[in-house]
């Protein structure tokens, strides 16, 4: 690669010296460079070979078609300013940021930046948008244009050399596969399958530049940012969050008795595996979810036909959500909650029509082990309760014993017939 | 000759009528009924077992098994009905109708019967001669009050879940959390009885096993039927009636279909306590 290089600036200074006349070296500007770089045979090699793809060779068909037509070469390259012959420097680099500050800005805090520096191998400006043929995010063309976005931070999120020097961790798990994961998401099939540009791609949630991990504050997808994350596209569901028990907690911080904090848009759809709630493995899970904090509640449920419906992975009875609401889930003291008493007819109506003020004093989350809360239900649990165990503690001693009497009866050679001992006890 | 496989096939003396064909009749649709309440039942209630998923997949699904349920549910309906309706025919018929309501050959518990609960285990602790018993054990009387009892609450229970709209109209909605409780735990106690005991005590237990086709065909050797049921047979002895009991053989049809039905029964009824066994346990 270095003898490459070397061997196309050898090339490169015998051609300008051969073919320029010596007043156009001294000029500034585009002209004098096109001599060289818009020239194809200045970039014949040792071996004859051309190289179109260089970026060395930059035709006016290329940087007219780009974002940059209207910019000189020295705008990105001031260091050649002066001139030729050049002089290789450090100042060789290209200051995309004295035009893109803040882009240039976010990038050197974002997490590409430092690895950038160090190691080399983390993406700068060129990496994503392109040398001299830069085209617009809006562009179907360009690299950062929604379509392709996953197939670009994939060059490297998905090269398994990358995964394996960066996301070996053992809680790095989904950062080894959120790209893949990605192209199954209603998001990932939505953009690649149903070609909807507006539907999410990497950048969308984690920024172009500014990408920090969601353990820093200023992170898109910290926990107090998701919210606000996902409703730039899903702007109705912010507000409804926002006003729910949960939106609220978040806000304050309020935590449960047991430390869990407000559920965010991920803690219920993940981030990279989400898809329609329609999907049966998927709001098992949410239940789940649910369940982590409302452990009573999660208990209670599967007591029901709603929960055993449910548990066996069939979508076909009310869910949690069902009854409370997916993002606007208040306390049922609130008049605005769907369980507020005088709207549970309503709530319950959606699957049992018939529904009536009797209907809905069925009690979906009923403990009969709650004495306090639900004596009826505990009357009856034990009384049933005693009547199996007295049943079977009677008959299973009933037929142990019988057995043990045949056994012995048997060992001994002689008969348990009834006919028998009939005749001993007339 | 080749002993009979059936214990009510076994022994000496001509056959004797034991069951009608109502009663034969009736049992056949309990079996089918209860097998199909079971199966349809358990993968709901026992939801959380790795076994239940896959099971309710195989049933078609939840609505599926309801449907299969409630077809079950109807033939159980029906067989009540029909029982209560040959109750009150007999009460019509019988010359002495207290004899259906008390007396040695009705099915209504006796002071004999607790006799011979005490008897039973005087003589499963070796310290009493068996029992003799008259036209019902103790333990077929349980049986049959089990069912009539079980058919009563789960029917009753399931009646309320299966049209909640309208009991709601004059039951309060917490009647269903109370209706749950009773259906499921009843259920439980039936099928944990009718799987384990019923079958230990009428077909599988040593002196039976593998099987007792009496209720199947109907009838058993005169020896097997004075063995389990000696005061009965004493009693048609003594009044002359045996004569008019006696019975052929079974067809070859009639023994076919009992021997298939009733193993049939066996092995589910077997697999699916197994079911639920591993399902408590786990």
């Amino acid at each position: 690669m270095a003898g490459t290089i070397v061997s196309v600036f050898v090339a490169a200074a015998l051609g300008a010296l051969l073919a320029a006349p010596a007043a156009a070296q001294q000029r500034d500007g585009d002209v004098a460079c096109k001599n060289c770089h818009a020239n194809r045979e200045f970039l014949v090699g040792k071996g004859g070979s051309v190289m179109p793809d260089s970026v060395l060779f930059v035709p006016d068909s290329v940087l007219h078609d780009s974002k940059h037509a209207g910019l000189s070469c020295t705008s990105c390259h001031p260091a050649f300013a002066s001139g030729y012959p050049h002089r290789v420097t450090a100042a060789f680099a290209v200051p995309c940021q004295s035009c893109h500050e803040k882009e240039g800005q976010d990038w050197a805090r974002s997490i590409h930046a430092p690895d950038a520096v160090t190691r080399g191998n983390a993406p700068t400006c060129a990496t994503c948008h392109g040398t001299h043929h830069v085209l617009g995010a809006d562009d179907p063309r360009s690299r950062t244009y929604p379509l392709n976005v996953a197939a670009l931070c994939g060059s490297c999120h998905a090269d398994p050399r990358i995964i394996g020097t960066y996301f070996g961790a053992a809680d790095q798990a989904q950062a080894r596969t959120a790209v893949s994961s990605y192209y199954k998401t209603i998001h990932g099939t939505a953009m690649t399958k149903a070609g909807l540009v507006v539907s999410a791609t990497c950048s969308d949630c984690h920024g172009a530049h500014l990408i920090l991990p969601p353990d820093s504050a200023r992170s898109t997808i910290n926990r107090a940012n998701i919210a606000t994350t996902c409703g730039q596209c899903h702007a109705g569901v912010l507000q409804t969050f926002d006003q729910s028990s949960h939106g609220q907690a978040l806000r304050t911080g309020a935590k449960t008795p047991t430390g869990h904090s407000a559920p965010v848009c991920i803690d219920c759809h993940t981030s990279h595996e989400i898809v329609p709630a329609s999907d049966p493995a998927w709001f098992r899970g949410v239940v789940r979810e649910c369940g982590a904090c409302h452990e009573k509640e999660y208990g209670t449920y599967f007591e029901t036909y709603h929960g055993q419906v449910t548990e066996l992975g069939f979508g076909i009875t009310a869910k949690c959500s069902d009854c409370h609401t997916a993002h606007d889930m208040l306390p049922a003291t609130d008049p605005k909650s769907s369980v507020y008493p005088t709207n549970l007819v309503k709530t319950c109506a959606q699957c049992h029509p018939t529904a009536n003020e009797n209907f809905v004093r069925y009690q979906p989350h009923g403990d009969m082990h709650d004495r306090e809360a639900f004596p009826l239900l505990f009357w009856t649990w034990l009384l049933m309760t005693t009547l199996l165990v007295s049943v079977f503690v009677f008959f299973g001693a009933h037929t142990l014993l019988w057995l043990g009497r045949i056994i012995i009866d048997r060992t001994r050679g002689g008969s348990t017939h009834p006919s028998d001992e009939k005749e001993e006890h007339p | 000759m080749k002993k009979p496989m059936a214990v009510s096939d076994q022994g000496q003396g001509p056959y004797i009528t034991r069951f009608g064909p109502v009663e034969r009749t009736t049992h056949a649709l309990i079996i089918v009924s209860f097998l199909g309440l079971v199966a349809t039942g358990i993968p709901l209630r026992f939801a959380y077992a790795g076994w239940a998923a896959p099971f309710m997949r195989a049933l078609g699904g939840p609505a599926s098994a309801a449907f299969i349920h409630r077809i079950c549910a109807a033939i159980t309906f029906g067989y009540f009905f029909i029982h209560l309706v040959t109750i009150i025919r007999n009460l019509i018929r019988a010359e002495d109708k207290k004899t259906i309501f008390w007396g040695p050959r009705s099915m209504v518990p006796q002071p004999k019967d607790i006799r011979d609960v005490i008897g039973m285990f005087k003589w499963f602790l070796g310290r009493g001669p068996h029992p003799r018993f008259d036209r019902y054990s103790y333990m077929e009387k349980f049986d049959y009050w089990a069912v009539f009892w079980g058919v009563a609450i789960i029917g009753g229970s399931g009646l309320l879940l299966w049209f909640p709209a309208f009991f709601a109209r004059f039951l309060p909605g917490w009647m269903f959390n109370v209706a749950t409780i009773i259906h499921g735990d009843e259920a439980l106690l039936a099928l944990g009885f009718i799987f384990t005991i019923h079958f230990f005590n009428v077909h599988l237990r040593p002196e039976k096993f593998p099987i007792d086709l009496v209720i199947f065909t109907g009838r058993a050797k005169a020896e097997y039927f004075e063995e389990e049921h000696p005061l009965e047979y004493e009693r048609n002895q003594r009044e002359g009636r045996l004569a008019s009991l006696e019975a052929p053989a079974p067809s070859a049809a009639t023994y076919l279909w009992s021997m298939g039905l009733g193993f049939a029964a066996l092995a589910v009824g077997v697999f699916l306590v197994l079911l639920v066994l591993y399902a408590l346990v786990s």
